[in-house]
């Protein structure tokens, strides 16, 4: 059976959850493993909230926000971008592959482009194999 | 924290999601969740009897949590918020999960979409537990608009709203009113004079008490909130760069259209040939009352071409929906200033959907116009005859329903140009802060049941901005615009999302972090205290400050740190 990963998506409420909706009305068929957890913004995504997505047993985290220059917050996009170098680096120093986490920006008329993202993603995640920091840390509270 | 009494109602949406989605299993799974009193899947939640039965639930078994696991929250959130709210409960007690739109929809696997929908709802149960009874602010509603072009959609949305007694700002870049209509002799079908129609809307505007009309300006920003927002408008014109800020509590954005650069298809000689020309080159003729070639002859052959830029591979995908009637239009016109004229209209397919519009199609077809039917995407192919032909230039066309190649004679050829999004489109949805998609025509709220509002709460969009309108569909969409104004204006007040930022002063360090990272300047340092605070009426909930509150001491009401963990627990449970 193939691995089927758990990817947790947080989308922005103007631009990328809209287009995710927008892939709905379009009817554009894409990978069930992607789910979306909805923020007003991208600049909402604490690192934590990452972070805590891989620690429950999430196999990839998805971000998505609207294009640059076009944030309903005018700016948002621009402090996550600040933000998720950080992080990246973070994830990296604990061994978490660059492919388990991404951010794209999808704008509310890119039903096609949310689609084609989350396939993608979806087959990079699965080349990685599960996660294995849930295990860890489960084997690590069992050992203490 | 009491356990909390949950309802679960997942919606088969006819067949929509149930086809799709295992309902009764998702919620045979909820009901077993703690928290879970009630789980119940029905065949359309929105419905009156849906509605009714989480009210009566709510009632009689004292719920005080909903998750409604249906279709996307940004089309029904406010239909399930109203029914909360009626049962008695706060209505930020619910939480939708979205299975339709970003599950039944976009799936064909039955058990993976099942299973999906499955976590979402589970997330949206975990979630609701962590709910908090919010209360919507209300803020005064400024009475005035803003309209931000003066062609028939701005104009009309102009008069209803100035005729109600409110004051509006009209903006307009040229040193005229009237937008592409202005442009145009008569109009399809009945052949009403274009400029009748407008020159009596526009004096009316001109000379309204209510109206402030500002020619040769354009709006340069945008700033505030639904009911409150201040605009600055600057002159453009040379010697004119004179700056008004003005006070609105709505916009409406009716920019129109341009027309397609007929130059771009180069088989048709546009640019090259003298006697090809556009649509609106043929609409000055008409208003001159002189239909002639560049050398001043009456021509004998006119050819019309249709699509110009419209639904082509190539140029753009959709239809321009005004040109196919125009085009008939023209045979009308020509017929009758030059009764022994040839006329000829070369077509992809005649699109004659609106009213009146298969009437015109007959009796011009009765005129004697020569229809000839090419295939999308392979272009008729326009060149200069020789001396020996009787005509100018030559038209070769693959008819389709004859099937043979045939050769078209023409002295005069019209290119029907279709619309296409302004060129600053984007900069004027990144003014108005709403958004434009991929051929550049402005987002509404929901293409079918919400077609005039943006997802920015107080902008509407009104006319061919939006997609390509003819008039009628322009006007109708601009009074609408101006109606919901009105009854904003009408209450004085608004209501507003209880979603805003706050400060926990005993845990702000005062650092000053999410001071300069508010886009809206809605966080004030109180000196005396040494902490920051939130302003909530600037407030716009994006959160950017509270993800990086390093001391975690501000809180997104309804998209608490405690709620999304919730969320993103139950997503993987």
């Amino acid at each position: 059976m193939t691995f089927e990963p758990k990817i947790v998506g947080f989308l922005c409420n103007w631009c990328s959850y809209t287009g995710a909706d927008l892939a709905g009305t379009s009817r554009i068929q894409y990978a069930p493993n992607v789910r979306v957890i909805r923020v007003m913004c991208s600049a909402r995504v604490d690192p934590t909230f990452v972070i805590r997505a891989l620690e429950e047993g999430a196999d990839g985290v998805l971000i998505c926000g609207c294009h640059p220059g076009d944030c309903h917050y005018s700016e948002g996009n621009y402090k996550l971008m600040r933000r998720y170098p950080l992080l990246k680096k973070l994830l990296e120093e604990y061994g978490i592959e660059n492919d388990r986490v991404r951010l794209e920006w999808v704008s509310a008329s890119e039903g096609q482009r949310f689609a084609d993202i989350v396939n993608d993603m979806t087959e990079r995640v699965r080349e990685l194999g599960p996660s294995t920091i849930r295990p860890a840390l489960q084997a690590d509270a069992a050992g203490r | 924290m009491d356990e909390p009494k949950i309802g679960f109602y997942i919606c088969n949406c006819g067949t929509n999601i149930a086809k799709m989605v295992d309902c009764d299993a998702v919620a045979e799974a909820a009901s077993q969740l703690p928290g879970v009193t009630v789980a119940k899947a029905y065949k359309y939640m929105c419905s009156n009897p849906g509605q009714e039965m989480i009210i009566q639930d709510a009632k009689e078994q004292g719920l005080d949590r909903v998750v409604v696991a249906a279709c996307s929250p940004r089309m029904h959130e406010p239909t399930f918020r109203k029914a909360l709210a009626t049962a008695g409960v706060n209505q930020y007690f619910l939480e939708m999960a979205n299975i339709r739109e970003q599950c039944s929809w976009v799936h064909d696997d039955r058990e993976a979409a099942t299973e999906k929908a499955r976590a979402l709802a589970f997330a949206a149960i975990s979630r609701v537990s962590y709910h908090e009874p919010l209360e919507r602010r209300s803020v005064d509603m400024c009475p005035a608009t803003l309209v931000i072009g003066g062609g028939i959609a701005g104009l009309s949305a102009a008069l209803d709203l100035a005729d109600a007694g409110t004051q509006v700002f009209m903006v307009d870049r040229q040193d005229h009113l009237g937008g592409n209509i202005a442009r145009v002799d008569l109009t399809a079908p009945y052949l009403d004079s274009a400029r009748d129609m407008l020159t009596e809307r526009i004096t009316r505007v001109l000379e309204h008490p209510n109206i402030e009309v500002f020619l040769e300006s354009e709006v340069e920003s945008i700033e505030g909130y639904h009911g409150n927002f201040t605009a600055k408008v600057a002159g453009k014109a040379a010697g004119n760069g004179e700056a008004h800020e003005v006070a609105v509590g709505s916009v409406v954005v009716s920019t129109g259209y341009r027309e397609f650069d007929a130059s771009r298809i180069t088989h048709y000689g546009y640019g090259k040939l003298p006697n090809v020309i556009t649509s609106f080159e043929f609409e000055k003729m008409l208003r001159r009352g002189e239909i002639v070639t560049k050398e001043g002859k009456v021509p004998q052959y006119v050819a019309i071409v249709h699509c110009v830029g419209s639904r082509s591979k190539e140029y753009h995908p959709y239809c321009s929906r005004v040109c196919c009637m125009t085009a008939l239009k023209y045979a009308h016109e020509v017929k009758s200033a030059i009764p022994n004229c040839y006329v000829s209209d070369v077509y992809i397919d005649m699109h004659a959907f609106g009213k009146g519009h298969e009437d015109f199609y007959r009796r011009s077809s009765e005129v004697k116009t020569l229809f000839l039917m090419f295939k999308k995407n392979e272009h008729p192919v326009v060149r200069k005859a020789d001396p020996k032909d009787d005509c100018e230039m030559l038209i070769e066309v693959n008819e389709q329903l004859s099937g043979e190649l045939i050769e078209l004679p023409a002295d005069l050829i019209v290119l029907m140009v279709g619309m296409e999004a302004q060129p600053d489109c984007r900069e004027v949805a990144h003014l108005a802060n709403i958004s434009a998609d991929k051929d550049g025509w402005f987002i509404e709220s929901h293409p079918k049941l919400d077609p005039v509002a943006t997802t920015t709460d107080g902008v509407y969009i009104a006319g061919a901005c939006q997609a390509p309108k003819d008039i009628p569909d322009s006007v109708a969409q601009a009074r609408a615009a101006a109606a919901r104004i009105l009854a904003h204006i009408s209450r004085g007040k608004l209501e507003v999302d209880a979603v805003y930022a706050e400060v926990d002063e005993d845990l702000c360090s005062g650092c000053r972090v999410c001071n300069e990272l508010c886009p809206y300047t809605a966080i004030e340092f109180d000196e005396e205290k040494h902490k920051s605070q939130v302003i909530s009426a600037l407030c716009k909930a994006c959160g950017a400050c509270v993800a990086a509150c390093p001391s975690g001491a501000i809180k997104a009401r309804h998209f608490t740190d405690q709620q999304i963990f919730a969320e993103i627990q139950g997503v993987l449970a």
